[in-house]
């Protein structure tokens, strides 16, 4: 790899949002591929940096600050790179379930899977069954829908929104992915969602697999 | 096959009770009536069709119906049975013709009469075993218990084709279809007879026939040993939480705490996916279980394992003892009590003295349905409503009676009772629904201040006196706090002052004689200990007291016991520690040598290390990160400096244990405010306590609520950057 683009790598894991994007204009004034700076300077550095934090070595505050960075990397990088390069893996749609305002979790989740090269949507906190259907249907090339839920009153509002997901006639077209704190892989079996898992990089292998 | 019995003399009994069962057709359906009739109708010309046959006899395992449940070559006694041929193909001409009504009565007729052949079997396996001298110790179906090769195994050993005239696929269905068969393993034992159909282990929890055969919990908690009788298809943890045997379930039931482990001694208990991550493979052997997610399917022996909560501290008062003027002659008495998540305080107070003369605590049982108002909350709305109200009453008149006979008075002389208590353990008492409590936007049913008779709220006539519960402000700030701003004299103060229970939901308010700002941070029970690997309660044994020196902890424990775990105390100490001697740095990691395992605190009379592990910070920073960044939120939106506020006041029995220090070293508290801080104890009682001896206490409490207004934090444009910043260690 170009030390440029190692270069761009040490500044996401590290989390240097300011001097990210100057980093990925030298590495483009060198000559560097575009997609390889993507792939090779930021995706593979989150994955590092989730890695990081499925093993409890960093946390929360790191993570965002990491993602910050890749997010302004990507904006120097983005009118160099070819449509739907970034991406590339497909839709998915994110919310946290009605009833719950924790987003915190939400928030890494979809960070991690937007860092994995998915093109997310985010509907926000307390999001109704009915504007998540909306929303896949203006959205019709969706393939995962995320639900997260961090109260276990709020549960009850993950199932029914799982359970409306399935009785939908495009179910077929879908994968459901569920998270969040008191969510468990049993339960997730339980209201038939395709997918769970424990935090926000394993999240992003599970996408992965899931659209393979 | 040593010796087969043919049975022919059946009754055809055809209920019709079990047959509308079957069809889910109830009496206030508007086709019941049509359907009476038909069935009446039919009755005759189906019992002509049927042709009622069974053999049993007996045998041993073979090879292929090996399974978890079967050993190879065990005695078992083989059952088959069939209604026939004939009543089959007559519901066949009725759906031929397009008459589904009566191709589906006729078929669930059937269904009927071969369910209760189900007796009569019963009755000549019951002699044959007579005749042996042995038992049934339970009654196995494919595909449900055993492979469905049992089918074929039946039909072959009965010799099904020469006795009943049926035949079998190649994937063992019968010919005729309403046949059935089952396997009955036998014991020695001629005690036991369990031939009966047990719906226990069936998941269709919906099903009309359902029909659960009860078993027997045999419970040994230390020296007592105690049975349940559990007649639905349930978790070991609600059957004895029906039958009122406390049990601390943590998280609620979820499988997620690891606190409702039990030991099966006897019997047999599936091993579920929560047992494997809370379990090792050695643990799992020994026969260890998390009851909340057991489901017994026969009668088993179990050990409780839960920790000693006898000696759990709880805080009364403001932590000084009363002190009786004996000289006094009380006119009478009232009585204040905080009901707590946790713990519940009582105190006797005298109308003429206006002081305490006796007090008295004891733990929430409730914490049987979860530890934390959520889990409460859950409870409730899953049909628990009636027995956690009556879980909470019958606490509430063991205080009651021990203050009563403590003090060797009347009932007649008490005349009120005050109780402070947040939103939700309000609403449990007075049996409202608490649906609205749980989700967003967070609506109760009354909160307002309410006063009644003490048979409606205790449901009994014990005491003739009245009942007030203080007034709260919102869900999540409730009249715990108020009673708490109150007792802190926030409607008198002219100074400003902070607020902050410390509990698992993390209350705070700022405010002073013109205004008031409240809000709640649910922390999570890190600081009581729950969440960290080693954490619980208050108990003896506990570790409260950490020094280290050298790379060596020093530990004091409650009681001076041996140490079993560690408090929330302790859990802050530690922590304080871990950062005075930079084991951890300021994101919160663990240095290298004791990221993997932990730092070792101590070792418990068994040799376990007691650790305190990576996902342990980890967890401390969530918390106390939460409670930080609601302080900070509310000094904005107050519009003060830290220097501008006068008195912080800590409130709660982990507020009043906490080394104040140590709370500033970990940054759950600002440095800003040494000096200011005073742990008040209990200021919900302490509210309580003034409001039946303060001549304006109502007015007084209604100020309060007037000038106070509640900001919420996930709202809060400032919260989410504080939260993120306050995570790291200064
Ligand atoms: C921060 C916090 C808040 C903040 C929320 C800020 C925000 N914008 O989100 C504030 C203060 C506003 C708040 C409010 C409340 N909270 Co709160 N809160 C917390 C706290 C301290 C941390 C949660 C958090 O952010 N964790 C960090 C993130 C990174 O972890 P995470 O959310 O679990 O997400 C990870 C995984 O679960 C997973 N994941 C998450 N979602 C998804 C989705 C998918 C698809 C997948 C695959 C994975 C996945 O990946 C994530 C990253 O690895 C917890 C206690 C604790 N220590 O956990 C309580 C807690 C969650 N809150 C609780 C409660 C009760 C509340 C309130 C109802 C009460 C109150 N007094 O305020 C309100 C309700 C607000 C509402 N309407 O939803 C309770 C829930 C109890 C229960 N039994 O359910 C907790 C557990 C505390 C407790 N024990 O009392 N809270
Ligand atoms: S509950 Fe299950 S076992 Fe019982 S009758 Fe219904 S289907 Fe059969
Ligand atoms: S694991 Fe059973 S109550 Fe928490």
């Amino acid at each position: 790899m170009s030390p440029k683009i190692q270069e761009v790598a040490d500044l996401v894991a590290k989390g240097k949002a300011k001097l990210v994007g100057p980093a990925v204009q030298a590495a483009l004034d060198e000559g560097c591929d575009p997609t390889e700076i993507l792939n090779g300077g930021m995706i593979d550095a989150m994955a590092v940096v989730g890695e990081k934090f499925k093993n409890n070595e960093i946390f929360v505050p790191e993570m965002l600050v990491a993602a910050r960075a890749m997010k302004k990397g990507v904006e120097v990088l983005k009118p160099h790179l070819s449509a739907g390069s970034t991406g590339a893996m497909g839709k998915l749609i994110i919310a946290t379930v009605a009833g719950d305002l924790h987003d915190i979790g939400k928030n890494l989740v979809a960070m991690m899977i937007e860092s994995a090269g998915f093109e997310v949507i985010d509907l926000g906190v307390d999001v109704p069954i009915e504007k998540i259907i909306e929303c896949y249907k203006a959205n019709p090339d969706t393939k995962i829908i995320c639900l997260s839920a961090l109260l276990t009153t709020t549960m009850p509002s993950m199932r029914d929104t799982v359970a409306a997901l399935n009785e939908s006639d495009f179910r077929s077209n879908i994968k459901i992915m569920v998270g969040g704190a008191p969510i468990t892989q049993e339960f997730a079996d339980e209201i038939g969602a395709d997918g769970y898992s424990e935090d926000a990089a394993s999240a992003a292998t599970l996408a992965k697999n899931l659209v393979k | 096959m040593e010796q087969k019995i043919k049975i022919t003399k059946f009754q055809k009994k055809i209920a019709r009770e079990t047959v509308f069962q079957l069809l889910n057709c109830k009496e206030d359906s508007p086709t019941y009536q049509q359907m009476k009739e038909e069935f009446e109708e039919l009755l005759e010309p189906v019992k002509e069709k049927l042709a009622p046959e069974a053999v049993i006899g007996f045998g041993k395992v073979p090879e292929e119906l090996v399974c978890d449940k079967l050993k190879l070559g065990e005695d078992v006694i083989y059952v088959l049975a069939t209604v026939g041929k004939e009543v089959s193909r007559f519901s066949s001409e009725f759906f031929d013709e397009g008459d589904f009504l009566k191709g589906m009565l006729i078929d669930a007729m059937a269904d009927a009469c071969l369910f209760a052949m189900d007796d009569e079997i019963e009755d000549e396996l019951k002699r044959v075993c007579a005749q042996r001298h042995i038992g049934i110790v339970s009654r196995l179906e494919a595909p449900e218990d055993i492979p469905m090769a049992a089918q074929k195994a039946a039909f072959d050993q009965l010799e099904g084709e020469k006795n009943l005239g049926i035949s079998i696929s190649p994937s063992y269905m019968y010919d005729p279809v309403k046949t059935s068969c089952q396997v009955m393993r036998v014991s020695e034992d001629a005690t036991v007879f369990k031939a009966q159909h047990n719906c226990r282990k069936c998941k269709a929890k919906g099903c009309t026939m359902r029909n659960i055969q009860p078993i027997t919990i045999t419970v040994q908690n230390k020296d007592k040993t105690f049975q349940i009788v559990s007649k639905e298809y349930e978790t070991i943890l609600d059957a004895m939480n029906k039958q009122g045997a406390y049990f601390s379930a943590v998280c609620g039931g979820k499988g997620n705490c690891g606190k409702c482990k039990v030991r099966l001694l006897s019997g047999e208990l599936e091993i579920t996916p929560a047992d494997k991550k809370h379990f090792t493979q050695e643990e799992l052997d020994k026969g260890y279980r998390l009851a909340c997610r057991a489901y017994p399917t026969d009668d088993i022996t179990i050990s409780m394992t839960t920790q000693d909560e006898s000696g759990f501290s709880i805080q009364v008062g403001h932590g000084t003892q009363e002190e009786e003027d004996s000289r006094i002659t009380e006119s009478g008495y009232d009585i204040a009590i905080d009901i707590g998540t946790t713990t519940l305080a009582f105190q006797l107070v005298g109308k003429t003295s206006k002081k305490p003369v006796a007090s008295f605590a004891t733990l929430n049982r409730q914490r049987a349905f979860g530890a934390d108002v959520i889990s409460r909350i859950q409870a409730s709305c899953d049909g628990k409503k009636a027995e956690l109200q009556k879980s909470i009453q019958e606490d509430l008149m063991t205080g009651i009676r021990a203050l009563i006979q403590e003090k060797e008075i009347e009932p007649s002389q008490i005349d009120r009772i005050a109780i402070g208590g947040n939103t939700t353990m309000g609403h449990l008492l007075m049996g409202f629904s608490c649906e609205g409590l749980g989700v967003y936007p967070f609506t109760p049913v009354d909160i307002g201040l309410i006063e009644r008779p003490f048979q409606e709220v205790l449901g009994n006539t014990y005491l003739d006196a009245t009942v007030i519960l203080l007034p709260g402000i919102s869900t999540y700030v409730g009249g715990d706090i108020v009673s708490g701003l109150y007792d802190c004299d926030f409607g008198t103060n002219e100074k400003t002052a902070l607020l902050v229970d410390l509990g698992t939901n993390g209350e705070m308010a700022i405010g002073n004689c013109q205004r008031i700002i409240t809000t709640s941070t649910a922390a999570g029970p890190a600081f009581e200990g729950g969440n960290i690997s080693w954490g619980m309660g208050s108990v003896q044994g506990a570790i409260c007291n950490v020094k280290i020196e050298d790379g060596k902890a020093n530990v004091t424990t409650i009681g001076d016991k041996p140490p079993v775990g560690l408090c929330g105390t302790g859990v802050i100490e530690t922590m304080a520690e871990l950062i005075d001697h930079e084991y951890v740095d300021e994101t919160g990691r663990l240095e290298d040598e004791y990221f993997e395992e932990g730092f070792e605190l101590a070792k418990t009379a068994e040799g376990k290390k007691i650790t305190f592990t990576q996902q342990d910070v980890r967890e401390i920073q969530l918390a106390k990160s939460a409670v930080r960044a609601g302080i900070e939120v509310l000094l904005r939106r107050f519009g003060v400096t830290y220097d501008q506020v006068d008195a912080v006041y800590l409130a709660g029995g982990f507020g009043y244990h906490i080394n104040q220090e140590k709370s500033m070293v970990i940054g759950l508290i600002p440095h800003e405010f040494d000096g200011k801080i005073k742990a008040v104890g209990n200021s919900s009682l302490g509210g309580a306590l003034r409001y039946l001896t303060e001549e304006n206490a109502k007015e007084e409490i209604h100020r309060i609520l007037e000038r106070s207004a509640e900001i919420d934090l996930s709202q809060d444009a400032d919260f989410n950057d504080l939260y993120m910043e306050h995570m790291f260690f200064e």
